[in-house]
């Protein structure tokens, strides 16, 4: 990938964010909503700014970051392993095939308050919420992308020479990659989302706890300062994602 | 040119050689299971034997099961009755003694060409300058020097295909298995590859079982053509082409004795009430 | 006479749940928390729960909102998502606005929107129309831009208008992949509407939980998490049937897999 494309994409990228931005200010300066209740960009960024020149809010990012990569490294060790592991064996597919159907459609947030109960109202419950939401999308893509591998590919690995325990890394994950990456970009967008959401309801820190402060002393501009953090957060997440995508996938075709 | 129709050269053919005979095929069946849980006979009784060194042709319709049979002698599928032997033993897998090359090229995409030419070599345990070197060397030969760093998505069909071929050859198979390779390629690329296939086997003159529809094809690559009918796939006939080597395609298709062996065996497949070759 | 193997297939998802509950039970009583209750304990809570009339009040509420966000977020994105998949000025339009408040947690935006628009109904259903609606758009897009353009071609040899060749031939083309994305919708409304009540409390099953996980109701929290739970595999899997029925016609979908269908 050329440096000239790169920009070129993170250019058109930023066009959106640009755009919304521009309708924000709009909507400020032309009256349609009062400064209470929908403070300019300019205010919120400034504020934004300010806060991250400050300790204790970069702490508060700071834990929230923590538990949304330990919630996402859990869902992504453990989604890739069951879902390859269902994937090449028969048996194993039996019991995590009707497994996964039954908790999937189930809001994992309805288990918030029983983590609560079991862990604690520490990092824990959110880790392991974050985890449980996070998990499923990396499963069943891994699954997915596993067991639809072409069968030439795996047989001229044999006729190579592997044998069949090394199918499975050699050949199988690497083939599976485009699959379960796309399932990390998905898990990743969920971590975020849900471990500021655990965060609003119930914390003592993190970026979700300080919107929630917020709210109760109705500062407006300290409502969307963290939220803008997360949604920044998330975008350079999922760049660096991608990047990292990109190039673990250079050699295959775009999908 | 000699032509084989009579049913006891056909047995005696089928009976297993002495020591000579580098792949046995015995008495085989295959049965396939289909969607709707029915049986299905693709291969009836097969017996086959081919000795060290000789480039057969496998020439049927789609649906004689031709394919199945080189991957039966593959070991990537159990045959259902009867037995394959190599050299003697059974072949019960894959091995890289018979090396395959498909159709669809199932290049590694997450590796480049010198990885996938790389790739049997260091499975089995060679160090990797060494297996660099041989799969530089191997790639210069098929003709794509210049490319070792490509992904296999940048490469054309005709490339591809030969950097299928190069990462079959780089872990030397006794015996090389192609399943139609050249079919996914355009006929300006399939003539110049099988010009050039023929100039990499005149080398080191290897044991090849090759898989085509085209009669064409098979004449002008093999020593022997073992012609299949349509479904259950059973062998007809086996024909020796007597043409001298090294074939030159131009000097070939002005040979009568080509065109009387084409001729011939097209006429053998309508007879049978085929409805051609075209299949 | 069904076969061993799938009446086996057929009761694994049952199995599967009854052995869940196993776990629960055992872990329950290994940990010997307090607040952790047993299965047992838990699935007896759910008659009281069920039969006391604040519940079904709360439980009615939730469901309301759930529905009317539901329901107005379908309405409104699948026209747009169509429109979108077959005019790229349409698509451009809404393009990056979307782009945008796809990251953003949609049940965070409650204190902000209750800070519009006060507590109350309206804030969470708005919060469940824009859950709903980001998928079920990106699904009737991605439907709508795959139709063959010979398909509309033929339509309009045949005389047929645009906005009639979309209602008639875009439409039901795109419709299987269309209902993956309702299907989508439908678990994002549920999570999302628990979410919101569990943010600002007020009514509603989120409600409920945390009511009784403040004052220490455990049997009650668990019985609650079945009951959500229920509903969802529940909504998931009617869902399911129907949109199996109406796309018996079409291909098998592999988009990311919501689960095993």
């Amino acid at each position: 990938m050329n440096a000239r494309v790169v920009t070129s994409d993170v250019l058109l990228g930023l066009l959106p964010i640009a755009f919304l931005i521009a309708l924000w200010q709009a909507l400020v300066s032309f009256g349609y909503a009062p400064v209470t209740l929908l403070p300019p960009p300019g205010l919120v960024f400034g504020r934004l700014l300010q806060q991250l020149l400050t300790d204790t809010f970069r702490q508060e990012i700071a834990a929230t970051l923590f538990r949304l990569f330990a919630g996402f490294s859990i869902a992504v060790v453990l989604g890739v392993a069951i879902g390859l592991a269902a994937a090449v064996s028969p048996a194993i597919n039996a019991v995590v095939r009707p497994i996964v159907r039954v908790l999937a459609p189930l809001p994992k947030v309805a288990l918030y308050p029983a983590l609560l109960l079991l862990v604690g109202f520490g990092h824990e419950s959110k880790i392991m919420l974050v985890a449980a939401d996070a998990l499923f999308p990396i499963l069943l893509s891994t699954y997915f992308g596993a067991s639809t591998v072409e069968q030439k590919l795996i047989w001229s690995a044999m006729a190579a020479g592997t044998p069949p325990r090394g199918i499975l890394f050699k050949v199988v994950l690497p083939a599976a990659a485009p699959s379960v990456l796309t399932g990390c970009r998905i898990g990743l967008v969920i971590s975020c989302i849900v471990v500021f959401l655990a965060e609003m309801i119930t914390s003592t820190d993190g970026l979700g706890h300080v919107l929630v402060t917020a709210a109760r002393t109705f500062q407006a501009v300290d409502m969307f300062v963290p939220l803008i953090t997360i949604s920044l957060l998330g975008l350079i997440l999922n760049g660096l994602l991608e990047a990292l995508r990109s190039y673990l996938l250079r050699g295959f075709p775009e999908v | 040119m000699n032509v084989m129709p009579s049913r006891s050269d056909l047995q005696a053919q089928a009976s297993p050689k002495p020591a000579a005979a580098m792949i046995e095929i015995d008495h085989v069946s295959q049965v396939f299971q289909t969607s709707s849980g029915q049986d299905h006979l693709a291969l009836s009784d097969i017996s086959l034997s081919i000795e060290d060194g000789a480039f057969v042709s496998i020439l049927g319709p789609s649906g004689c099961g031709k394919s199945t049979l080189l991957y039966i002698v593959g070991g990537f599928v159990q045959p259902t009755r009867g037995s394959a032997r190599m050299k003697g033993k059974a072949i019960a897998g894959p091995g890289p003694d018979r090396g395959p090359v498909f159709q669809e090229f199932a290049l590694f995409p997450w590796k480049s060409v010198l990885g996938n030419v790389m790739y049997g070599p260091r499975q089995q345990g060679v160090k990797h300058s060494e297996a660099e070197a041989q799969s530089r060397a191997l790639i210069e030969m098929v003709g794509l020097k210049g490319f070792e760093d490509f992904y296999p998505k940048e490469l054309s069909g005709g490339m591809k295909q030969r950097v299928a071929l190069a990462r079959t050859l780089a872990y030397h198979p006794e015996v090389l298995l192609m399943d139609e390779p050249f079919g996914a390629l355009d006929a300006h690329t399939r003539t110049r590859l099988q010009n050039d296939l023929l100039s990499i086997w005149e080398r080191d003159r290897k044991t090849v079982l090759f898989v085509t529809h085209s009669v064409e094809e098979a004449v002008f690559l093999s020593d022997r053509v073992v012609m299949m009918s349509r479904s259950p796939g059973r062998i007809r006939q086996i024909i020796d082409i007597d043409l001298p080597r090294p074939r030159r395609r131009t000097e070939l298709l002005l040979d009568p004795r080509y065109q009387k062996c084409v001729v011939d065996i097209e006429r053998m497949f309508d007879d049978g009430g085929e409805a051609g070759l075209r299949s | 006479m069904i076969s061993g193997e799938t009446a086996l297939k057929r009761a694994a998802p049952f199995l599967a749940c009854l052995g869940l509950l196993a776990l629960w039970q055992v872990a329950s009583l290994v940990l010997k928390n307090d607040s952790f209750p047993t299965a047992l304990e838990a699935l007896r809570a759910i008659p009281s729960i069920l039969g006391d009339k604040e519940a079904l009040i709360n439980f009615a509420a939730s469901l309301r909102r759930m529905a009317t966000g539901f329901g107005l977020a379908v309405v409104v994105s699948i026209p747009l998502g169509l429109m979108m998949g077959r005019s790229r000025l349409v698509a451009s339009f809404f393009n990056p606005l979307l782009m945008v408040i796809y990251p953003v947690p949609k049940a965070a935006l409650m204190p902000i929107i209750m800070l519009w628009l006060g507590v109350g109904d309206i804030a969470k259903t708005l919060v469940i129309f824009l859950g709903v609606s980001l998928p079920v758009i990106y699904h009737s897009f991605q439907g709508a831009k795959a139709v063959e353009e010979k398909m509309l071609w033929s339509g309009a040899a045949m005389g047929l208008l645009a906005p009639q060749r979309l209602i008639r031939i875009v439409f039901p083309a795109a419709l299987p992949e269309i209902l993956t994305g309702c299907r989508t919708g439908l678990v994002l409304a549920l999570i999302t509407m628990i979410t919101s009540e569990m943010i600002a409390r007020q009514s509603g099953a989120g409600n409920i939980l945390f009511n009784a996980l403040d004052m220490g109701q455990y049997d009650t929290v668990f019985a609650m998490i079945i009951i959500v739970g229920a509903m969802g595999i529940g909504f998931d899997a009617v869902f399911e049937r129907i949109r199996a029925r109406l796309v018996r016609w079409s291909e098998p979908q592999f988009d990311i897999p919501l689960s095993f269908s």
